[in-house]
Formats: C-alpha cells, structure tokens, sequence
C-alpha cells in the first residue's frame, strides 16, 4: 500500500470524504491517505476504511442495482450480512464493500447494472415489467411459443447473475491455500463474548482459535461505546495462546471441521470443543419502499459513525421495536445528525424516550413507519400509529435518513449445522436456541445471554473442562456463572415483535432485499399452494440469495404465519446448510491435488521424447514417436518397455500357499519355487476382476503381479480375505519400490549376456522360470515371461537402480537394434497374442469360461476358493457370448466399442481391441460374439460408425499360435 | 530365492558397471540447485550451494531435505514377537504411535503385526542383522522385507515445519499431539503416508517412491510462501544423541 505521510500542521494532499471529528473507537488512521477507483471514479479513503464507508463518505449512496428489479440499493447493514453493497474487486465480483478494506489503486465497480449505475436499463423490469416476473416466473411466462425459448433462454440467462466472472483465465487465477489447524476450542465470533470464551479457555492451557469476521476482534463492542472493554479482552486472549483470525468466516460445519475462509487461504479447523459467539443479526422492517437508499439498519449507521467517521445522513427519521433505535437516535443526534421524530412501536418506551424528548426529539409510541419516498434516495418517511391506519393519522417527515431496528434474531446458522435446535420464543418474537449438542456451546447474544462477558467466560470454561483441563476452582466458578447466567435469564424483559406488514402503500414491500421478494410474492406463493415455509423458499427463492435467510426469513415466517392463519412455531425455518456465507468457488476448490505415479524411469521417459499419458493414476509413455517402427523393433531385434506400473504383492508366510489357492481358481500352492503361473482374480460371482503372474520365491514366498491400474484393488482384496481367514500370511505391497522392465525380442539373449552372467539359455532358464541375479550390477528378479509373444524376460529391481539398470540394458542392446517401446506398441504386439486386458477386453460380467480361458479355473480343487460356487454352475453352461479374435482383410481397426451385428443388423457383440499388425499386415482385433460364433471362420459383421465391416473369427493368437517363439 | 532383489545394497560395483541408487526426486533436487555426493551406494543432495544459506532458512523458516536413501525395514509378525524385538532392541514397549530411537535407527509400530525400522543407510545391515537373528530365533513365523526403495522420505526442518505440513496434511502434529518420537501413520498430500517427529520441529516424512516427484511439488508449493526452501542433508543437524542400548549391533 502506498502511504502518503502527513506531518503535523500538514494539510491533506486530498480529502477523503466527508468525516466527523475522530471517534473513540474509529478505525481510521486518519495520517494515511488511500487511493482508489469506483466505476473509473478516483475516490480517496483513510487505511482503515471499508469500500464502503470511503464511497459513502464522498457522498456515493447508491451501491448497487437489486437482482431482478434493478432498484437502486445503499447501504443497508454495514456488516457483511445483506446484498446491497456487493461489488466487483479487481475484476472479482461478489466482495462486499461493507467489510473489504480499501486498498492502494484497487478496482471497484458496481455489479448488475448497465451501461451505468445511474441509468440501468433494466430497470424497466420494475418500472413495466412486474406483471411478468411475479413469483415462479420461470415456469409461467417466456415458455410459448417454445421455438423462442432459445431467445428467452439467451436474454433471462443474461439477465441474471450478481456480476461476471472473467472469461480469461489469466484474470481468474488467484491461489488459495488449504490450511488444516487443529485446535482444543473453536471460538467463531470475536465480540466481547467470544474474547472472554477464548481467553478463559485458554488459560486453562487449551489450545484456542477464535475466528472473527470483522477486521478486528470487538464485534457489536467496537461500535456501541465499549470498544475499551473488547481492547484488553483481546490483549488478554492474545497473551493465553489464542491464535486470532481476523477477517476469517467461518463457512459451515462438516462433521467436526469448520472451515474459515480467511482472504486467500481456507482454514480447515478441526477442534474438539465448538463455542459459537456468533451474534444476533438486526432485522429490518417490511413497508413501502423499504429497499430505497437512505433507509439503513440502526448498526449500520452506528457503524458508520462509529468506526468510520462518517456521517450517515442529515436528518433522519428513526422507526424501531426496542431500545437499540433509540440508542441509534441518541447517536445521531451526539454527531449533528437531526433527528425529525422516532417512531417506537411500543406504547411504552421508557427511559431511553424520556431522555431523548428532554433532547427536543419527538417520541411516536405505537408507531411504526408505513412508507419510505424518494427518487434516488429517500427523501421522505411516513409513519403511522400501528393500530389505527387511517391516512389522516398517518404523519410524513422530510429526511434523507431513514434508520429502522426490527428486533434482532440469534445468528444460529453455524449451531444448527453443528447439531443444535431452536425454538420459538414467543416472549422473545424469534427463533432461539433450544438443546445443543455436547461439544457445541453458544455464548452471548446469540445465546440470549445480555451479560455478554459471563456468558462468554462459562462457555469458554465449560469447552476446556470437557476435555480436561482446569480444576476445583475452574469448576465453581462455572457453576456459579451458570447459576447467574440462569437467573440472568429470567429477567429478561420481553420483546415486541413487529407486524409482519409495517405498511404497505403503493411502492413495493420487500421481504427479502436479496431476491427482490415481495410481501405480495410470498401472499402470492400462498395463494398458489406453496404454503410452507420450505416450497415457499424453492418457489420463490426467498432466502437463497447472498444473506441466506439472516435479513428476510423470520419476515418470511412471520407473513407466512399471519396469511395461513397459524404460529410461527408450526410454520418452522428453513434448513441452515453450508456455506453460511457466499463463497467464491475457487476458495472451495482450494490448491490442485493431482497425485501423479511416475516410475523410477520416467526421467529417462522424457528424454527420449515419449509421448507421455495417463495410465490408471501412472504417466507412461504411451509411444516413442514410432509405434510401428517399436512394434518391429520387438519382433525383428529388441524392445524394452518400462512396466514398473504393475502391482507387485509379496505373500509370505506358512500359509502362503493356501491362501492364493483360496483367492484363484487355478492351483498355486503347487507351484515349484522358481517357478510361475499366470492367475485371473475372481469375484465371489465368477467375474474376472484382475490378473497378473505368480513365481514362488521360495516354500514360504510368492511374488504376485497385478494389472497396473489393478494394484490397489487386489491389495485392497488381499488384505481384506486375509483379516478374515485368519491364516500366517504377510503381504508387502512392493508395487513402488520396484521398478521393472520387459526385454523381449529375438536378439534379447545376445543383450543378456553382455549384462548378466546368468546362464539365458532355454535349457538353464525356460519359459515361465523366475531367477534371481545381478543385471547389470544390480541385484534383480528375472521373470521369463511373454506378454508381447516374443521371447522376454521380465526384470524387476529396487525402483532406486531402475534408471541405471535401463541405461544398462540399452547400451547393451544398441549394437543389436533394441528400441523403447510403450503402450501403444504394447497393446499391438499383446494383441496379436490374443493376451487380455482386464477392463478393457472383459467386463464386469466377464467369467474365464466367457473369456475363453476355461483352462484357469480348477474345479478339481479340493480348497475352497472365491467364485468357486459360480464358476461350477457356468462351467456347465454355454456362455450367451463368447471373446473371440477377429481379422479384416483390408481396411482401417474399427473403433473399440464397434457393435458387431447379426444377419439381421442386430446387436450381437461387440468389440473390445483392434488395432493394425504390422507384422501380420493386417488390422486384428478382439470382440464378444454369441458362442455359436466362436469357431474360426466364421463371419461377422462390425458396424462403426458409418462402416459396415466383415471380419473373420479366429481362436487362436494371430502370431505364434502355437508359442514356439515364446518357449524357444 | 532371497530377497535380494529389494536390496539397494545387493549391487556390486564392478568395471564395467557402477549402479548408484538414486532417489525418485534427484530431478527436482537438481533443478532446485542441489549438489550431489555419492554416499553409502547412494547419491544424495547434500547441499543447495550455500550452507549459511540453508542454515539460516532452517532457522527462520523450514528447509526439506530428501532423506529417501534413509534405510527402511518392515517387519511383519505376531505382536508378542514384535514386542519382544522392541523391547530388546530399543528397551521401549511397543506401543502404536510411539517410535523410539535405538541402535541407529527409530523402531515404529505402525500396527500390532506391523514394526517400520527406519535407519541411517550405513546402519542398514547391521539392524537388517539383528532383526533377521530375531525372527529366525523365535518359533512364531514373522516376515522382514527391505522397504528402502518403496518409501521415499523428506525430512523438514524447521519453526514452520508445522505450518508446511498443515497444507498439504490433515494430521494432527502440534507440539503436544506429536511430540519428539511420536510417528503418524495417514494421509500426507491425499497419499497414504507416515509422519515420524525426528525431534523438536523437525519431521521425517515417508511416502510412495512413485508420488515422489508429486509431493515435492507440493511441499515446495507449500513452503515457498513461507519462506522454506530445499536443504542438503548436510544442513540436517544431527539429531540429539539417542539413548544407545546394547544390543550388540
């Protein structure tokens, strides 16, 4: 921030609006001038002002255009809690410029108004177009003709919204950082109750948070004269350890974890003890053209004095429902503000009236203000006695002023996601809280505690006791705070609550300023049969806009109560769901998290140029820029591709054996060590789920690979059979720690001899042998296996030495034309083989019979094993279709997922894998046919897309049928 | 057939080929300027070019140093087996969530079957050793696997060491829910993982050698706005001198 200095007796180099002398508790740093634009407008503030209160002290009063009547709206709350004042930041729509801080050079525009603010356009909507916007709107009217609706869809869609987001990213990116904290306590609220909570908490040892929204702690304190008390309670939770978050919300409550969106990083606090210290929100009145500028909540223009040193009006007519109003007026009436009259709908007002009418300020018991007039702003207020209407009592007060306090209601959103219940308080006209859950406490005014201090100290010790801290003495004293907090309780006085209609003239009522809900709307919604308080909501989207419901829905409740003829207990509330308060998208998307698998060799990968892909949660190379070329490479010299990616289980124990008997259908605790044995994994039905290879290390160990994007399931599989046959097994999941490569091809003895002194001759290490041996220099198991049908060997060693043992292996093998091939190459040569890839060649219902490997399943087994029950019975049965292979004579590979059809064009099939052969010069593929078709010869039809193709089936693997090469 | 081929330390060195282990992020170390020694069979980042440097950033703020090559062994066993290893190794009970720094090496029970030997690459052998005596003396089967190269590890140092993990980890690591010995088996980064506390602001993380690359990305992403920064494991003070047993290592 650029800070202009000013020496003493200096004058301004600008004036940053008009401002009352220096308040006690303002946040201005009257010596530090900021500078910044509204709309292109150059306006300066104090450090320390909100948006806000800088435009309004440089006279701006209309801050933005309401939802979907445009009407003008200023300034309302002052807190962050209605939508009158939200703006663009930056390019960033929805800040409200009530509680963001004004900053060097930022962009400010108003939202929702075109071409400017002054004169929108679509004001028109209100002004001519309310007939075809009531409640619903949507469902009723711009539906015929519905050739139109392409036209409505464009105009409503372009209408609606609060702002734009930016279309280019560049200008959307901005990072937010996750930050989990743990905590003892949670204190969300930081106004006097809040404070004292955490501070008690605390200094009991336990490890406190206290969240507040403000940008400093001390709440209602700061702006109703006792900012010198929330002072030293803030000082005093500081010196016991509280960690304070300011300009933090909290946005909801998931189970435990609340998260706090503070500037660009989100909070995740995760605390055992929860104490709410949330507030009461002030309510405003529903009467004519209660929206328009100039009529603002008595905090608002408390706030505004307050904290600001601003000025919110010159004369001004004060309407409320308890003494806050009047407290208001006095304020007001302290700055210079002229107050006209006050209007208390009590008939009974008290000392607070009596003093104000000594101040020559007149006193309306039993008043209420019926209607508010102006052009841009208010300009003049009527008010009335509430129980006689008649115009000739009515009263009208020239103002540009106009300050209501309708009650206040517990802000209890937060405690009701958190579990608690509320209640209806006839006495109290709201909605309070009833029965809260364990770690849940509320302290202060949202508790209806009115000793905000003691209440605030009984939660802050009641959370540090349930988790065991403090003492005897801790302990009194709570029990003596509890016992005043409950006789505290019964002296509240009661509280009159307003009519639901103050007045309604001829300019609109609006219930709920976010949605541009009218009394008439709700009355209206009644009328059409959504008459609870939840169809209301949906149906007229009545507190779903930015204030969720804080502003507008006991207003809501209460007319709802009056037009159906019932109390507002049996009316209800709707559900408090997070967020509680409006959140850019991009806080809760938080920073990127994309775990990538990378092999030990991916470096090299790189190097050589591969085109590099997704595989499962893996990056592998998916070619090296000539699949073709790799494919021969493999057939006439050699290959080498990284498959580190497969699953790689050690099962050891005594009953190794047994338990991978249980698991596949095929005998394994047979198997001799060195020796391997391919495996498909079962469902309980009989479904393929997974295969790989298994090599007995030794009596007691088996090493298990496992498809790639297979491995964390069959470990997952594994171990969960292994808790529950209780057997002496161990498993290891090695997966990572290994690295591994297949070399294959003709030539890819000659390259073994030049890096191992294994003996690789068939006679001394034959087809489906396991041995262990230094590749290389490095200690290395060698499977001799053959998934891309040429003669290869597997070799897997720790993922540390996988980069040398590539480099070694390429060297080696250069001078006999080895080549890296990846996956592309991989799927062509293993499907010349007619080897399978679960999940793509099989499917959920795919059985080994279907899958044409009837040979892996071992009913003469005399363990149990998974699917055995279902694989008997389809043993028995010919499967409906059968996977076959298929060639074409000429042609391009149909698209996997082609349908193969009857005579008739009907779908029989369909196909799972093709591809070109380059060797065999020819496209092949693999497809699910009915059995009656599974016989070589046999012709089929494949329709893809907009080709009809005719294949021929083959049973056996297109090259090496008989694995000649393989074994050779 | 051994397990040999899990073994970082099963390569030989010979004329024609000189195998040296390296860890899945040497890239990242590399391009961050790290310089490289080879060391027990391994080449390892053992500074960034300026050791007041690194010194400094431990200090003020939090450095990561890429500890992979530490040795690491998992046994697997019946809890009466691994008790009696822990106690006869470390002179500690075996007791979930509590490591306990012996013989070269920090002893962690992860499960009541499950104990992770987490040591100094040039004490691999000898707790190898020893743990091979004790599962081949007792009459219960156990299952010992070199888990070096599955577990890669960075250990980060520092006042905001805390403050780096609470971006990219949930679990609870507050001086009085993790202190010195405690070790935190979950989620670090959205990965399965574990968290040792190595002493006072100083943590040893342990996760899949493939998501290597990913986490440092992460960690770095995490410690750049606090001012952390990559160290060499020269810039890893010593850890406080454990209590040693007699354990004939």
């Amino acid at each position: 921030m650029t800070r202009l200095p000013v020496k003493p007796g200096e004058r301004l180099p600008v004036k940053p609006g008009e401002r009352l002398p220096a308040q006690p508790g303002e946040r201005l740093a009257r010596d530090r001038v900021v500078g910044f634009t509204f709309d292109g407008r150059s306006v300066q503030g104090y450090e320390g002002d909100t948006v806000a209160s800088a435009l309004y002290a440089s006279g701006q009063r209309t801050f933005s255009r309401s939802f979907k009547y445009h009407r003008r709206r200023g300034l309302l709350c002052c807190a962050g809690q209605c939508p009158n004042c939200i703006v663009a930041v930056d390019g960033a729509p929805g800040a409200r410029a009530c509680t963001e801080p004004i900053r060097e050079g930022m962009r400010v525009e108003h939202l929702n108004a075109s071409p400017t603010l002054e004169f929108d356009a679509m004001r028109a909507v209100d002004v001519v177009g309310s007939s075809l916007t009531p409640p619903g709107f949507y469902y009723k009217t711009f539906i015929r003709p519905r050739k139109l609706w392409p036209v409505y869809e464009k105009v409503l869609r372009h209408a609606a919204g609060l702002g734009r987001v930016a279309r280019r990213h560049t200008d959307r990116a901005w990072r937010t950082e996750y930050r989990r904290r743990h905590a003892d306590v949670l204190v969300v609220g930081g106004g006097v109750s809040g404070l004292r909570a955490a501070a008690s908490a605390a200094e009991l040892g336990a490890d406190v948070v206290l969240v507040d929204e403000g940008p400093q702690p001390g709440g209602a304190a700061a702006q109703d004269g006792r900012h010198l008390t929330a002072g030293p309670l803030e000082e005093q939770a500081i010196a016991a350890g509280v960690e304070i978050l300011t300009g933090a919300t909290a946005l909801g409550y998931f189970d435990g974890i609340v998260p706090v969106w503070q500037g660009r990083t989100l909070h995740q606090v995760r605390a055992q003890q929860h104490v709410f210290a949330t507030g009461t929100i002030e309510q405003p009145l529903v009467f004519s053209g209660n929206d328009m500028p100039g009529v603002m909540l008595s905090g608002c223009a408390r706030r505004l004095a307050a904290l600001y040193a601003v000025k919110p009006g010159h004369r001004a007519v004060v309407a409320t429902t308890s003494d806050r109003g009047l407290e208001a007026a006095m304020s007001l009436h302290e700055i210079g503000v002229e107050v006209a009259a006050v209007a208390d709908l009590r008939q009974q007002s008290g000392v607070a009236a009596e003093t104000l009418r000594k101040l020559g300020i007149e006193v309306l018991p039993g008043h209420a203000v019926v209607e508010a007039q102006g052009r841009k702003a208010v300009q003049k207020a009527t008010l009335a006695p509430v129980d006689a209407r008649a115009p000739s009592s009515e009263r009208a007060f020239d103002c540009d002023l106009v300050v209501i306090s309708g009650g206040f209601v517990p802000c209890t959103s937060l405690l009701c996601q958190a579990g608690a219940k509320t209640r209806y308080d006839p006495e109290r006209g709201h909605f309070v809280l009833g029965e809260l859950p364990a770690h849940v406490h509320a302290a202060g005014e949202v508790a209806g505690a009115e000793d905000a201090e003691s209440s605030g100290k009984l939660a802050g010790l009641e959370a540090a006791h349930l988790i065991g801290m403090g003492d005897l003495s801790s302990r009194q004293e709570a029990d003596e705070l509890r016992a005043r907090m409950a006789e505290l309780a019964e002296r509240l006085a009661s509280v009159l609550a307003p009519p639901a209609v103050c007045g309604e003239r001829s300019g609109k009522c609006f219930v709920c300023h976010c949605e541009d809900v009218t009394a008439k709307d709700i009355r209206q919604s009644i009328a059409e049969g959504y008459d609870s308080i939840e169809l209301c909501k949906r149906y007229t989207t009545i507190t779903m806009g930015p204030c969720q419901g804080r502003m507008c829905e006991l207003q809501a409740v209460r007319l709802m109560a009056q037009e159906i003829g019932r109390n507002l207990s049996d009316v209800g509330t709707t559900t408090a769901r997070p967020p509680a308060t409006p959140v850019p998208m991009g806080v809760l998307a938080g920073p990127p998290f994309e775990p990538a698998k990378r092999s030990a060799i991916h470096g090299r990968h790189r190097e050589l140029r591969a085109n590099v892909m997704w595989a499962g949660d893996w990056r592998r190379p998916y070619d090296y820029g000539d699949p073709e070329g790799e494919v021969m490479a493999v057939h006439r010299a050699a290959g080498l591709i990284d498959v580190s990616t497969l699953g790689k289980l050690l099962v050891r124990g005594p009953d190794a054996g047994e338990f991978l008997d249980r698991l596949y259908p095929n005998r394994l605790s047979n198997l001799k060590p060195g020796r391997i044995r391919y495996g498909v994994i079962n469902t309980d039905a009989g479904r393929i789920v997974d295969d790989g290879t298994i090599c007995r290390l030794d009596e007691e160990t088996f090493y298990v690979t496992t498809t790639s994007s297979g491995a964390g399931a069959v470990e997952e599989w594994f171990s969960w059979w292994l808790t529950d046959w209780d057997l002496r097994v161990y498993m290891t999941d090695v997966t990572q720690g290994l690295a591994a490569v297949n070399l294959a091809g003709p030539r890819v003895r000659e390259i073994m001899a030049e890096v191992t002194d294994l003996d690789c001759s068939n006679e001394a290490f034959a087809y489906l042998d396991g041995k262990r041996a230094l590749v290389a220099g490095v200690g290395c198991l060698i499977l001799r296996i053959g998934f891309v049908g040429e003669l290869g060997y597997e070799i897997h060693c720790p993922a540390a030495h996988g980069e040398h043992l590539w480099d070694a292996l390429l060297e080696a093998g250069a001078p006999f034309g080895i080549r890296p091939f990846g996956l592309e190459p991989q799927r062509v040569l293993r499907l010349q083989k007619m080897h399978i890839l679960v999940g793509q060649d099989t499917d959920s219902e795919s059985t080994p019979f279907a899958a044409a490997m009837p040979w892996i399943v071992k009913l003469d087994k005399e363990e149990d094993f998974i699917g055995r029950w279902a694989l008997e019975r389809y043993s028995s049965d010919t499967p409906a279709t059968t996977l076959v292979g298929f060639t074409l004579a000429d042609g391009q590979a149909p698209t996997e997922g082609a349908v193969v059809l009857d005579g008739a064009h009907a779908p029989i099939g369909q196909v799972t894998s093709s591809r070109f052969s380059p060797v065999l010069g020819r496209v092949i593929g693999m497809a699910w046919v009915p059995a009656g078709l599974a016989s070589d010869g046999e012709r089929v039809t494949i329709a893809d897309q907009d080709r009809t193709l005719r294949a021929e089936v083959r049973t056996k693997p297109f090259y090496d049928p008989e694995g000649e090469v393989l074994r050779s | 057939m051994s397990l040999g081929f899990l073994d970082v330390e099963a390569a030989v060195k010979s004329e024609r080929f000189s195998p040296v282990a390296r860890s899945p992020m040497e890239r990242l170390a590399r391009a961050a300027g790290g310089q490289f020694e080879i060391r027990d069979g391994w080449a390892v980042a053992v500074s960034y070019g300026s050791a007041e440097r690194e010194a400094e950033t431990v200090t003020r703020a939090a450095g990561w140093a890429d500890t992979s090559h530490l040795g690491k062994l998992e046994l697997q066993a019946e809890p009466e087996l691994l008790e009696a290893i822990v106690a006869s190794n470390a002179s500690a009970p075996f007791e979930l969530g509590c490591a306990h720094r012996a013989a070269g090496a920090w002893w962690c029970p992860l499960a009541p079957s499950r104990l992770l030997v987490v040591c100094d690459p040039g004490r691999l052998a000898p707790v190898r050793g020893l743990l091979e005596q004790a599962v081949g003396a007792s009459d219960v089967p156990g299952s010992l696997v070199d888990v070096t190269t599955v577990l890669a590890a960075l250990t980060i140092v520092g006042p905001a060491a805390r403050e780096m993990f609470a971006r990219f980890c949930a679990i609870d690591l507050r001086a009085g829910a993790t202190p010195p010995g405690a070790v935190r088996p979950g989620s670090v980064a959205r990965q399965p993982g574990v968290v040792l506390c190595e002493g006072e602001d100083r943590f040893t993380m342990l996760f899949g050698w493939a998501v290597a690359e990913y986490v440092w990305r992460q960690v770095d992403e995490a410690g750049r706005h606090l001012g952390a920064g990559p160290v060499g494991v020269d810039a890893l003070r010593p850890l406080a001198a454990p209590v040693e047993v007699s354990s004939g290592a």
